[in-house]
């Protein structure tokens, strides 16, 4: 899962990443309203936390423009100004969820695991497909009740197939939701990512589609 | 008219100037009217002597005598209050038969010339007497005669005190009109001074946010002055508060750093400590922030929020909020109700409170807007969900404390509602409701 991180502050720029880290998603910063604008543009973000504050382009705008391109990923906003109005005209702009500063880093978390979850379609915390379970809050994974220890990376790629189960995902598209954008990508280590789940796992819910790409489906 | 008043002050210069100017006016005129008298009295006078002195002639003895009686007979009669007197180089040489035993000794010289003398006189029976005399010089004799005629100035005098008391009556009637007209002159003078009493109260009513209406030239710029006074007031107060809140908002950025700064120590009593302290400031920022609008906004004066415009974006908003429940809030009431007070307030007080009923509703979330009275309004939010006990209703409203920390939420939300709606002279009440939760009834100045 691959979140933006548009915050002006570069303290808690570096916390939101780190925080965000932690909890298993890729997190890209953008330090000013341009950079947030471009980049939310054109790379695909699972979600994005967009404080309205910010330099350059003020975050509103940002989020009318996205939304008037059709970009239909969801967004988190966060402002210091916390009135009902500010949320009434952020929400009218297109954001899923509002936060007022100052919050706490696991609200953060919990409020943007909704939103992942509600944009996959998914209406419970808890994922499955067949025997395996993933549970969003923890990232703790289970296969027929047992529990299962993913590296990072295999995490995130499970994470991003569970919630998009029954589609055709490519190379492209998994190696785009896992790696921040400034890292080297590789898609043939996706290849070495599904070998070593389908390993772990066990179970035959990973499957490949020749030429396009895998797809997560209890059979 | 209370001292000091300038009704008072114009009324009392406008007397001053009435009486004296008409004092003067009744001096003149008496002083004119008596002149004209006396100026009658004298050609009178004059026309005796003429006669006196065609009748003078030598007398064999060397003095003189007349050849004949005047033909006043006033001049006859004794102590009739006309005289006349000849006077020679040897005394009186004749005198009127009015003058009975008595001789007139006009005050003042002798007159050396031919033309007419007028002094002054006391006669035999004691009266103010005026006295005209001539110097003739008659054939035949060497030295010229004194002649003199004399006449009482009692007519004179009841005349003009007469004329005078007349005069007096008129004058006083007339300084009457006068005042009367200054009073009337004054009062409609200073009409618009009151329409700006009238319009200052109305300010402080907060039924206008300005003075309103058209003055007179000598008054409208004072109306604009206050005005101006007024917005760049308006205009500091304005810019404090912003500046209150640009303070508050960019304290929070670094607040949230360091609480979740603090979440990652290693010491958990220490970082709980911290957390805790971070907690406490932000309570502080919000309470204040909150003081800091409230106090500007000078009982919403002037300020007409329609309720219902304002509400809907807030309910659909409301409704957003919660996705993962299907939440419906439904809007009773009249568009034609207004707030008197900001649109951003009256957001706030709603918004928290639909919040809270959306957290805990099952489903069903109203809201009510009705008039309480002519001058107040009352917004009623009421959920089907658990309610709150009777004996914990009091404590939800003191700052800062949650009866559930598990549905994610400040704990300040009704407090600050309940702050605010005080700060508007309102209210807020909790019950129970109808549809079986929490009832609200937020009661607001209506505009």
């Amino acid at each position: 899962m691959r979140i933006l991180v548009a915050e002006d502050d570069s303290n808690l720029r570096r916390q939101l990443i780190q925080a965000l880290n932690e909890a298993g998603y890729v997190a890209d910063p953008a330090p000013d309203g341009l950079e947030a604008a471009f980049m939310g543009e054109t790379e695909p973000y699972d979600a994005i936390v967009l404080d309205l504050g910010l330099p350059g382009r003020d975050g509103l705008s940002v989020l009318r423009d996205w939304r008037a391109a059709g970009r239909t990923m969801p967004v988190l906003i966060l402002t210091a100004r916390g009135t009902w109005q500010e949320k009434v005209e952020g929400m009218d702009a297109g954001a899923d969820d509002y936060l007022a500063k100052p919050f706490r880093m696991e609200e953060l978390l919990a409020r943007l695991r909704a939103l992942i979850r509600r944009a996959g379609g998914q209406a419970s915390p808890a994922l499955t497909c067949g025997p395996v379970s993933l549970d969003t809050r923890t990232g703790r994974v289970t296969v027929a009740g047992h529990s299962v220890t993913l590296t990072a990376h295999e995490q995130r790629v499970l994470t991003y197939m569970m919630h998009h189960q029954g589609r055709i995902l490519s190379r492209t598209e998994l190696t785009e939701h896992i790696y921040a954008q400034d890292f080297d990508r590789d898609s043939n280590t996706i290849e070495v990512f599904i070998g070593r789940l389908r390993r772990k796992l066990g179970a035959p819910v990973i499957h490949t589609e020749r030429g396009q790409g895998y797809r997560m489906e209890a059979v | 008219m209370q001292r000091g008043s300038l009704g008072l002050r114009l009324l009392v210069l406008a007397a001053v100037w009435v009486t004296l100017a008409l004092a003067i006016a009744g001096w003149l005129l008496t002083d004119i009217f008596r002149s004209h008298a006396e100026a009658e009295l004298a050609r009178h006078a004059e026309l005796h002597l003429d006669e006196l002195t065609v009748a003078l002639h030598p007398d064999t003895d060397g003095r003189v005598a007349v050849s004949r009686d005047l033909s006043d007979p006033r001049f006859q009669r004794p102590l009739s209050g006309l005289y006349w007197q000849v006077t020679d180089d040897q005394g009186v040489a004749l005198r009127s038969r009015s003058l009975w035993d008595q001789q007139l000794r006009p005050n003042g010289g002798v007159p050396d010339d031919g033309g007419l003398h007028r002094r002054t006189a006391t006669g035999p029976d004691g009266e103010a007497l005026l006295v005209w005399s001539r110097l003739v010089r008659l054939p035949d004799k060497e030295s010229p005669v004194e002649v003199s005629v004399a006449a009482t100035t009692a007519d004179l005098t009841a005349a003009t005190r007469r004329f005078a008391e007349v005069l007096s009556l008129s004058l006083a009637i007339l300084a009457l009109g006068l005042l009367g007209a200054a009073v009337a002159q004054v009062r409609l003078g200073l009409v618009p001074l009151d329409r700006l009493r009238l319009a200052l109260a109305d300010l402080r009513a907060g039924s206008t946010s300005r003075l309103v209406g058209a003055f007179p030239s000598e008054v409208q710029p004072l109306a604009d002055d206050l005005n101006q006074l007024l917005s760049d007031n308006a205009e500091m107060v304005e810019r404090a508060r912003t500046q209150a809140g640009n303070l508050a908002h960019a304290l929070k950025t670094p607040l949230t750093i360091i609480a979740n700064s603090a979440a990652n120590l290693s010491d958990p009593s220490e970082s709980a400590l911290i957390q805790a302290e971070a907690e406490r400031m932000r309570r502080q920022i919000d309470r204040h922030l909150t003081r800091a609008r409230a106090a500007a906004m000078a009982k919403g004066a002037g300020l007409r929020t329609p309720v219902l415009a304002t509400l809907r974006p807030l309910a659909r908003t409301i409704a957003r909020l919660h996705p993962d429940r299907d939440i419906e809030v439904t809007l009773i009431g009249d568009d034609a109700l207004t707030f008197r007070g900001e649109a951003q307030d009256l957001a706030e007080m709603a918004g928290n409170l639909l919040d809270n009923a959306a957290k805990w509703c099952r489903g069903r979330v109203t809201l009510s807007v009705t008039a309480d009275g002519a001058e107040h309004l009352r917004l009623r939010i009421e959920d089907d969900g658990p309610g709150i006990p009777a004996t914990e209703r009091g404590s939800v409203l003191t700052r800062g404390i949650r009866l559930d920390e598990a549905i994610p939420g400040s704990g300040l939300g009704l407090a600050i509602v309940d702050d605010l709606s005080r700060l508007y002279g309102g209210d807020l009440a909790l019950d129970q409701a109808d549809l079986g939760g929490l009832r609200a009834d937020l009661i607001l100045p209506r505009a």
